[in-house]
């Protein structure tokens, strides 16, 4: 595009090749929150084996899901190898056993975008925009690997394949995907886009790569199992789903920004709490360093939420002595 | 497993009994949506040590107002 040159969405610069706005944007045109797998809030770096049938997170705005428990684990920075350059963190799995799935099983990793942050995509509708997926993975496995994006409602569903031709080396994958014209996208404070990184599910739980489709599907047919071979590894950091038909440059945001998009969804702390004289109860009042993107589950130890909201909550512990207090951990979640 | 609760000042959350976590009655919390699913699965909680009963018309309110699309 010509310098000074604007469309609905796109400035030309005067540096040759690049532009303002669209993939271009050096600002916030990363859909994919914590996509370099910097904060961990939850496990600060320690591995975890994955549970049964229940969708758990790992590093932050990153969860997985397998059918049956233990046949994974997930640590950030597992295996301790060498990120790629530029890179200081990924998000590694290491296949548990060689474990045989049913056909309906299944064993992925991924993350839910919020519906407010893919208002500009338009998808859904006739002017949906091209978007392309950006990251870097490390495999001890070669072959066709997969995974899908699909919406809230699970009936549309867009399942991708790529290839990792050289083991123990890290590869730079790029996918352009059409925007679905059809379907309903929520531009909400619920799922928008949800990507999902396949594992090594069953059968009926993979499709056919590169078309939109109603049926759901978590990967594409006959790609590449982790976890069917014991010790096999899988590493990705540098995600990036962004509007435009190429790859940009990752987005790197400061430390301090990322922490704060992903504790739109999940926030730790602790606080104290001193009694109350005459009835022994220690109130807590707690304001979170983020609105949450909805009244969140809260929990700590041995407190009563007496009060729940997006950007606060309050909490009591009784049976303390009078004078005495209490200094507790809590955890806030409103993960999506 | 999960049990209800009800706090001095009247809130009302469900407690994951796992973890102790106290899941709010919002539609968009992915938790209630869960705790949701466990009841619609047939799964009953344990009532609120303040007390209270809980009805299937209790039941079927809170499947609804958590699970509105399903």
């Amino acid at each position: 595009m010509a310098y000074g040159t604007v469309n609905a969405d796109v400035i030309g610069t005067s540096v040759a090749g690049s532009n303002l706005g669209a993939g271009n944007a050096t600002l916030m045109k990363n859909k994919i929150i914590n996509g370099a797998c910097v904060i961990d809030q939850r496990n600060a770096g320690a591995s975890v084996s994955n549970v049964a049938a229940t969708a758990t997170y790992a590093v932050d705005r990153w969860k997985y899901y397998g059918t049956s428990a233990s046949k994974f684990t997930i640590q950030q920075n597992a295996g301790s190898i060498t990120p790629p350059v530029g890179y200081i963190n990924y998000l590694g799995f290491t296949s548990s056993a060689a474990t045989v799935v049913g056909t309906s099983d299944i064993y992925v990793f991924g993350q839910p975008i919020e519906g407010l942050n893919i208002t500009d995509l338009a998808w859904g509708t006739a002017n949906a925009k091209t978007v392309t997926l950006s990251f870097w993975v490390y495999s001890s496995l070669t072959g066709t690997f997969s995974g899908a994006l699909g919406n809230n409602a699970a009936n549309r569903c867009y399942p991708f394949s790529y290839t990792i031709s050289s083991a123990n080396t890290w590869t730079q994958i790029s996918l352009t995907i059409a925007g679905d014209t059809t379907g309903t996208w929520l531009t909400t404070n619920a799922i928008g886009i949800q990507i999902w990184f396949n594992l090594g599910s069953g059968s009926t739980q993979l499709g056919t790569a590169g078309a939109w489709g109603s049926t759901f599907y978590y990967g594409a047919t006959s790609s590449q199992s982790i976890i069917a071979t014991n010790g096999a590894t899988f590493y990705i950091t540098g995600v990036q789903l962004e509007v435009g038909s190429n790859a940009t440059g990752f987005e790197y945001r400061q430390y301090g920004q990322e922490l704060a998009l992903c504790q739109r969804y999940y926030e730790k702390g602790s606080a104290g709490a001193g009694s109350r004289s005459g009835d022994n109860i220690c109130y807590t009042y707690i304001n979170y360093k983020q609105e949450k993107r909805a009244v969140p589950t809260f929990a700590g130890v041995s407190q009563t939420l007496n009060a729940n909201y997006t950007d606060s909550a309050q909490c009591y512990q009784a049976g303390l002595g009078s004078a005495s207090n209490s200094l507790f951990t809590w955890t806030s979640s409103a993960e999506l | 497993m999960y049990k209800l609760s009800k706090s001095m000042s009247g809130y009302e959350c469900v407690i994951r009994l796992e973890d102790n976590a106290c899941i709010p009655f919002d539609p968009a919390n992915r938790d209630a949506e869960e705790f949701a699913s466990w009841l619609k699965s047939g799964n009953v909680p344990e009532p609120a040590e303040e007390g209270g009963t809980i009805t299937p018309e209790w039941i079927a309110d809170t499947i609804a107002k958590l699970l509105p699309n399903a």
